[in-house]
């Protein structure tokens, strides 16, 4: 079952990543095909096959996952800046372009890089359960590293949650209105990533169902936004031709 | 609300003995699914009253007064108030009267233009503002239960139930059929209004009284095409920054 949730995933991801390869050509927010094609290489790498084929490329060490909190941090922080300037949340496009949200990035970025470099990563492994399994100390590590992963996210996330929120119950269009409440209840689902740690281990697959739920709203809500404006202009398109003739 | 299909059987016996209902949808304009709908649900609409009362020359008023829920409307037609007749022209026609009076400009001064028949685009809104005491709607949400905010709701958008309609004449102490012209179910004629009666009533009003009324309907017109505007900005800054 994760197994079809995954490449689900993907396959959405990557499909809408495609077709917003026209619009990105003729220039219109290329910063949204960004935001897509980092989500479809995050969930590729979260996939045990693809991830340790091209972790065995960067070396084998798990450099992958790395890689793979970077590439999230990216599309988060990409995806943060678009939907709080759409919306006009300009508290939350404060505290993540501003100095308050660089100092967050810096810092989980140094506290994430080091705690993957005082590991002994060697042996891919998606989600470096192997390397988790080592040891009581690689334990309490790749916690850690994991926390410091989910925080950045999380920062973001929280603080467009209540912009979402208020766009879901606003006089807007309903499909807006469905894809903020769709971008919300992805914030939700990252922010509940923050209790992984007290989610006992037989019931990881909660994990799991938590983080593609959480991509899988966010890609879907702002695609939905995009075709709400492709119907709009059509129907603006339409209306003024009927009027014409 | 809606009635009973037995009461509406019964009802259409009286009226058309003999007719089919595939008749009664020819001559009233009805969707046959339509009726069929409603008469399997058991709820039929008071549009569908209205529409075979007018097709059988009955009075649609007098139709419904015939079904339990809508018996305040039995008996002769009570007259309209000013204000009720005043809130039933529309805002360009307030303006147009406004317009052609010499205190706006003395070189017209010629008989006001001729008013467009009720309902308009706020009628329904300019109508509850006319006969509210300030208690109405708490009044009308007391005796239907119908939540403050949802008959709040329907005003904005310029609609309003039969019933809530009905119940708002009853709590506002006006003529019940009042709050159906405003809502388009029926015409003036049908309600009894007199002809002409928003004419004159119209014409009755001061200068500083239509002034002031077509300057309050400016502004709440003014209020409403502003919020459109900015949800419009809303919604392409949107498009720009996510579309």
């Amino acid at each position: 079952m994760i197994e079809t949730l995954q490449w689900t995933t993907l396959a959405i991801c990557a499909v809408i990543s495609v077709a917003r390869i026209p619009s990105t050509l003729r220039g219109e927010n290329r910063s949204l095909f960004g935001i897509f094609a980092l989500m479809t290489l995050a969930i590729l790498l979260s996939i045990q096959g693809p991830y340790v084929a091209i972790d065995q490329a960067l070396g084998g060490i798990n450099l992958a996952n790395l890689l793979l909190r970077f590439v999230i941090f990216g599309a988060i922080f990409f995806m943060g800046v678009r939907i709080s300037r759409g919306f006009g949340a300009n508290s939350a496009h404060r505290l993540i372009t501003g100095r308050t949200g660089m100092l967050v990035l810096l810092a989980v970025s140094v506290v994430m890089v080091a705690l993957f470099f005082s590991m002994d990563t060697a042996g891919s492994s998606a989600g470096l359960s192997a390397i988790s399994g080592k040891d009581a100390r690689h334990f309490a590590l790749v916690e850690y590293y994991g926390a410091a992963g989910r925080a950045y996210p999380a920062y973001v996330v929280l603080t467009l949650l209540p912009a979402m929120v208020r766009a879901a119950r606003d006089r807007l269009p309903i499909l807006v209105r469905i894809a903020a409440a769709l971008l919300a209840l992805g914030g939700v689902a990252v922010a509940l990533t923050l209790l992984f740690p007290v989610i006992p281990p037989a019931l990881g697959q909660i994990e799991f169902i938590i983080n593609y739920t959480a991509v899988l709203c966010f890609v879907v809500g702002l695609a939905l936004i995009w075709v709400a404006k492709v119907l709009s202009g059509r129907r603006a398109v339409s209306r003024r031709t009927s009027t014409e003739t | 609300m809606t009635l009973s299909a037995k009461a509406f059987q019964r009802w259409l016996q009286s009226i058309a003995p003999d007719a089919s209902t595939a008749d009664v949808c020819r001559v009233s304009g009805i969707k046959r699914t339509t009726l069929a709908q409603q008469l399997v649900r058991g709820k039929v609409s008071v549009s569908t009253v209205v529409a075979i009362s007018r097709a059988y020359k009955i009075n649609p008023v007098a139709a419904l007064a015939g079904f339990d829920a809508y018996n305040v409307l039995a008996g002769p037609p009570r007259p309209p108030t000013r204000s009720e007749l005043v809130s039933q022209i529309s805002t360009a026609d307030l303006l147009r009267g406004l317009l052609a009076r010499p205190a706006m400009d003395a070189a017209q001064g010629a008989a006001a233009p001729a008013l467009n028949p009720a309902p308009h685009a706020t009628s329904v809104k300019n109508w509850v503002d006319a006969i509210d005491d300030g208690e109405v709607r708490h009044r009308v949400s007391a005796a239907t239960g119908v939540a403050p905010q949802n008959y709040s709701a329907q005003l904005t958008a310029n609609r309003l139930s039969a019933e809530l309609a009905v119940a708002t004449a009853l709590a506002a102490g006006v003529g019940p059929a009042g709050g159906l012209v405003a809502t388009g179910i029926i015409t003036e004629d049908e309600a009894g209004w007199p002809p002409d009666a928003r004419q004159a009533a119209l014409a009755s009003l001061t200068d500083g009284e239509l002034t002031t009324l077509a300057g309050d309907r400016l502004q709440a017109m003014g209020k409403v095409l502003r919020r459109q505007e900015q949800d419009q900005a809303q919604t392409e800054k949107i498009w720009e920054n996510l579309g």
